[in-house]
């Protein structure tokens, strides 16, 4: 709620008013008005392609099930995206100053059983022998925090911490490394978890059973849960917030991470598949023909034995006839802007960080594109700033999100910078700002067991589901692991496992 | 009437206190640790007062003539206070004297005055009424004084301007009561004769203000500055004393013309002059030409390659004729070849192979300079050496930052590559660290160029031995996502900054 207000507040204040410097900007392209166009249906008497497998989607799930297949020897089918570029979540943008991520912007170090990810980095020249190549991983400082009124190294707060405060971030990290120790908080999620009591609690709800009251920790776990799920604590299952922090090993220091984020994963995963996509094509129907399917994308129709599909699961029940509805999936929306300064802010006795979080703002603060260069010094930079509109009803704030115009995100973003760079505005001369309607797929408590879910995910019948919202954590591993299975399940059905 | 005397009583409380703020302020300014300087300074400000007080009983008689010849002297004393100390920071190893010396002056003084006045205004006003008003307007001047202060003063005026210009308010209360207290007062025209001279000369000081603050302000450099430029990408600040030349990057000294040459030899030679065959050499960093002048002695290197970021500190130094007569005019050779550009990323775009390379980088203060010495850095300077090739990086001290030095000494080797870490006293740096690396066994040169100053062939391999305090310690390697160097160096110089 509190967030919202802020949010709406920011309006009313005009935004050249302070340091007298123009900001410019619009609203990237972000396929809302689009979604809203499935329903159109396609002419008939088009000229029909025939192919084997249709992937709807060239997000990361979609991308990867594609990797699979080529990786399989398998080159009989078509990747439909109905943006300009491929991405989804992981794209990314350039300008003169940096490559930069629009949204996903790093991963973790994978863990041993994140087998798929070690392959994938193996091929990529992003692992070698086992280990991250020091190039991706994450340059010191990594994260920063800003915390009454100065920055201090790391995100965990430290500033003015009690003895009471730190005796309850012990007690929190063995309770976390007990939960390691049961292999249950596993990435990707279906190599370890089990039905558990947890999830039929909020992450709220155990720090109170736990008796886990500093505020600085609840503070701590409340960012994890918006920054990785897009939901409060007192809305996310304690399972998966646990997963947060069980889910990782912390022996490397990481994450692995570029100056275009997750982007440059697309790039490399484009180099291999690239040839398949067909961009601007958005799939508005799925219809079954006979023993085929029949796919009417935006400027050609398809027909397909099998369709893989890697878009968002909420937009099924609108495009695959016959799909169930998918209500019970609750989605996030998200704002993410980026920033491009002409000259980094003053700093006082800090130096930035990759990951730069203000404490106590209702944003997840901003990462820094050029962070990962050579150079020893930057100039000019670009920042992608975050924001997941977690508080009151999803649908409630992707109308408002619709309704506000440019003028107002950059106002908003910019006083919310300001409280830790006093200076910001002297340095900003664009933002460019992204609006995701449907940007992730929260972990309500239940998401675990959700028999709905565990139906969707099933990949059985001819239109397999692949994307990461089915996983109830939508990152990179899980978006590559669905697609991955997608893919081997649909070669073993087309005889060509 | 008395109100105009409670004016006197609100001002002098504040040019008091603030004195004892600029003391206390210049204090954690100069020497860090704030809490522990403050406290020092008000105790013993705060125990001056009281002996002032305690001493104000021995004056007996002209009590009014003394009150003015007080006020002169807290005026000048404390106006002049922070110029002085500002300067003896910057000119003279007497610091902390010079600051418990006015600390305790200016104490002594401002004790003296209010004894001094109540004893004045006894005669005018009942017992109980006095103490009640000129307490009152003491404290109250203590207020204006503590809210003046970090408000106006400091940003707007700066030390030496604030203390200057409450000087002038003493004086002015001491001129002021020869006319307040003329019934009271002998000899009238002399002392205010002295209060104008003490005018002048505080007006004086805020006039020149200015120049006392520059000449504080390099209070770094102790010497005249003879150039100073603030470029893209540093300071750039040249300071000479006789035939002294000091250049210093940022604040921290680069070299001194007197002894450089022991840092330059021993930067290259050792390793160079064991490469025969060495035809090129890179440069990286040592935008000042020094090295390269060293390199220059061999007339087999056919190509130098120096890159610098800042291309007007090379331009400097190819241009300035101090500067390039120290460096050989090494910048017009016709065999060096200047690329102005970040280090890392040039490697990191090129493919070219040297034979020696020269890494001379400024010290690892923070994480973007931290960078050029990570394992990361060496491993990619390591695929642009020719097979026997080798390189050099100056390694900050083994003695002051002595795990910083092993540190640099372990990423090497983490890197894949053999070191053969060695140091060299320079008299303006102390003992310097160096540490050379390559594929293969090192082996002493046997001969290097003729008319070095310094290195001699049998005095190389000494360069190698480590006495015991400089020895090597147990330090993990430095990495771009876990820079230890930093914080090693961090640590070590604060130490010695102690
Ligand atoms: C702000 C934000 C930050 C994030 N940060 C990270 C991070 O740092 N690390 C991380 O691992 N994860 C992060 N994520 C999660 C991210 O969503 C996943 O990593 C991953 O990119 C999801 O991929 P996906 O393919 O499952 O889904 P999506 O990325 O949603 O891909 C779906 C694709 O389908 C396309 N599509 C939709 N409808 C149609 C249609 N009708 N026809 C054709 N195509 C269609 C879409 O355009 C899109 O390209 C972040 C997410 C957000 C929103």
């Amino acid at each position: 709620m509190h967030g919202r207000r802020v949010f709406l507040s920011a309006a009313l204040v005009g935004l050249t008013a302070k340091g007298g410097r123009r900001v410019e900007g619009s609203f990237l392209d972000d396929g809302l008005p689009t979604g809203h166009r499935l329903t159109d249906r396609g002419r008939s008497g088009r000229p029909i392609t025939r192919v084997p497998v249709v992937i709807v989607g060239a997000g990361v799930a979609g991308l990867c099930a594609a990797w699979r297949l080529r990786k399989r020897g398998f080159r009989d089918f078509v990747v439909l995206e109905m943006h300009a570029e491929a991405g989804g979540n992981s794209r990314s943008a350039e300008n003169e100053v940096s490559g930069y991520p629009l949204a996903a912007h790093y991963v973790p170090v994978p863990n041993r059983e994140s087998t798929l990810v070690r392959e994938l980095f193996d091929e990529f020249g992003v692992m070698r022998d086992g280990k991250v190549d020091e190039r991706y991983l994450c340059f010191a400082p990594q994260e920063r925090l800003f915390l009454h009124g100065r920055w201090q190294e790391g995100l965990e707060p430290e500033i003015a911490v009690s003895a009471r405060d730190r005796e309850q971030y012990r007690r929190f990290d063995d309770r976390i490394r007990e939960f390691r120790a049961t292999r249950q908080f596993t990435i990707p999620i279906d190599a370890g978890a089990r039905a558990s009591e947890l999830d039929r609690l909020t992450m709220a709800a155990w720090l109170d059973r736990e008796k886990f009251d500093s505020p600085y920790l609840r503070w701590y776990v409340d960012y994890a849960c918006r920054d990785d799920y897009g939901a409060r604590a007192w809305d996310a299952s304690a399972w998966a917030g646990i997963h947060y922090f069980a889910g990782r090993e912390h022996e490397d220091k990481g994450p692995v991470t570029w100056p275009e984020g997750n982007g440059w994963l697309v790039r490399e995963l484009m180099k291999r598949v690239g040839e398949h996509v067909r961009t601007g094509a958005t799939v508005h129907a799925i219809s079954p023909n006979g023993s085929r399917l029949r796919v009417l994308a935006g400027n050609a129709d398809y027909e397909a034995e099998l369709v893989i599909f890697a878009a968002p699961t909420f937009l099924a029940p609108h495009i695959v006839e016959g799909a169930p509805s998918a209500h019970d999936f609750v989605y996030s929306p998200w704002v993410t802007a980026n920033l491009t300064l002409d000259r980094p802010p003053r700093e006082r006795g800090s130096e930035p960080a990759w990951d730069n979080v203000v404490y106590d703002s209702p944003s997840l603060g901003y990462v820094v594109a050029t962070h990962m260069t050579l150079r020893t010094r930057v100039d000019r930079t670009v920042w992608t700033w975050y924001q997941a509109l977690a508080d009151g009803d999803p649908a409630q704030n992707r109308r408002m999100m619709l309704g506000a115009d440019w003028r107002h995100f950059a106002e908003y973003i910019l006083r919310d910078l300001e409280r830790a760079h006093p200076d910001i505005r002297e340095c900003v001369s664009r933002i460019d700002v992204l609006r995701i309607g449907h940007a992730m797929a929260r972990p309500i408590p239940g998401f675990l067991t959700s028999e709905s879910r565990r139906r969707w995910a099933s990949l059985s019948g001819r239109v397999l589901y692949a994307n990461s919202d089915l996983s109830g954590l939508s990152i990179f591993e899980e978006a590559q692991h669905r697609g991955v299975r997608a893919a081997d399940r649909a070669l073993a059905i087309l005889g060509r496992a | 009437m008395p109100v105009v005397l409670f004016i006197s009583v609100f001002l002098i409380a504040a040019c008091g206190l603030i004195y004892e703020l600029i003391a206390g302020t210049l204090a954690s300014y100069l020497l860090g640790d704030s809490v522990l300087q403050f406290s020092t300074v008000i105790g013993s400000y705060l125990f001056a007062m009281g002996v002032g007080s305690y001493l104000s009983r021995y004056i007996r008689t002209g009590l009014v003539t003394q009150f003015v010849y007080i006020e002169l002297m807290v005026g000048v004393v404390g106006g002049f206070s922070s110029s002085a100390l500002f300067l003896a920071f910057a000119y003279t190893q007497g610091f902390r004297l010079l600051l418990y010396v006015v600390v305790i002056a200016v104490g002594i003084l401002v004790g003296l005055e209010i004894p001094l006045l109540m004893r004045i205004l006894q005669s005018r006003l009942e017992f109980s009424e006095l103490v009640a008003h000129v307490l009152t307007f003491d404290y109250l001047g203590a207020l204006g004084a503590s809210l003046l202060f970090p408000i106006i003063l400091v940003p707007k005026l700066g030390m030496v301007r604030s203390a200057i210009l409450f000087g002038i308010v003493n004086a002015g209360v001491a001129l002021w009561s020869t006319w307040i207290f003329k019934d009271q007062l002998r000899g009238r025209t002399l002392l205010r004769g002295g209060c104008a001279a003490v005018l002048v000369l505080l007006g004086a000081g805020m006039a020149f203000a200015d120049y006392i603050s520059s000449a504080a302000d390099n209070s770094l450099y102790a010497d005249e500055v003879i150039f100073a430029r603030n470029t893209r990408y540093q300071r750039i600040v040249l300071t000479r004393w006789k035939d002294d030349l000091r250049l210093f990057l940022s604040s921290h000294l680069q070299f001194s013309s007197r002894d450089e040459y022991r840092y330059h030899e021993a930067l290259v030679h050792p390793g160079l002059a064991a490469l025969p065959g060495a035809r090129r050499v890179l440069v990286l960093g040592g935008g000042d030409g020094l090295a390269l002048r060293e390199i220059l002695k061999y007339l087999t290197v056919e190509s130098i390659t120096l890159v610098d970021l800042d291309p007007e500190m090379t331009q400097l130094f190819k241009t300035h004729p101090l500067l390039s007569r120290l460096n050989g005019g090494s910048f017009s050779a016709p065999r060096v070849h200047v690329i102005n550009w970040d280090a890392f990323a040039w490697l990191d775009t090129n493919q070219e192979f040297f034979d020696f390379v020269v890494v001379d980088f400024p010290d690892p203060t923070n994480y973007s300079l931290g960078k050029l010495y990570t394992t990361a850095f060496y491993r990619l300077l390591a695929k642009h050496l020719s097979r026997s090739g080798t390189f050099v990086v100056q390694s900050t001290s083994p003695l002051f930052a002595r795990q910083s030095y092993w540190c640099i000494a372990n990423t090497i080797e983490a890197a894949g590559l053999k070191t053969f870490p060695y140091h060299v006293y320079v008299p303006s740096f102390g003992e310097w660290g160096f540490v050379l690396a390559g594929r293969d066994a090192y082996d002493p040169p046997r001969q290097l160029p003729s008319a070095l100053r310094f290195l001699t062939v049998a005095n190389v391999p000494e360069l190698f031995h480590f006495p015991a305090d400089m020895q090597r310690i147990p330090a993990e390697a430095n990495r771009l996502n876990d820079q230890v160097l930093v914080r090693y160096y961090e640590r070590e110089w604060k130490e010695i900054a102690r």
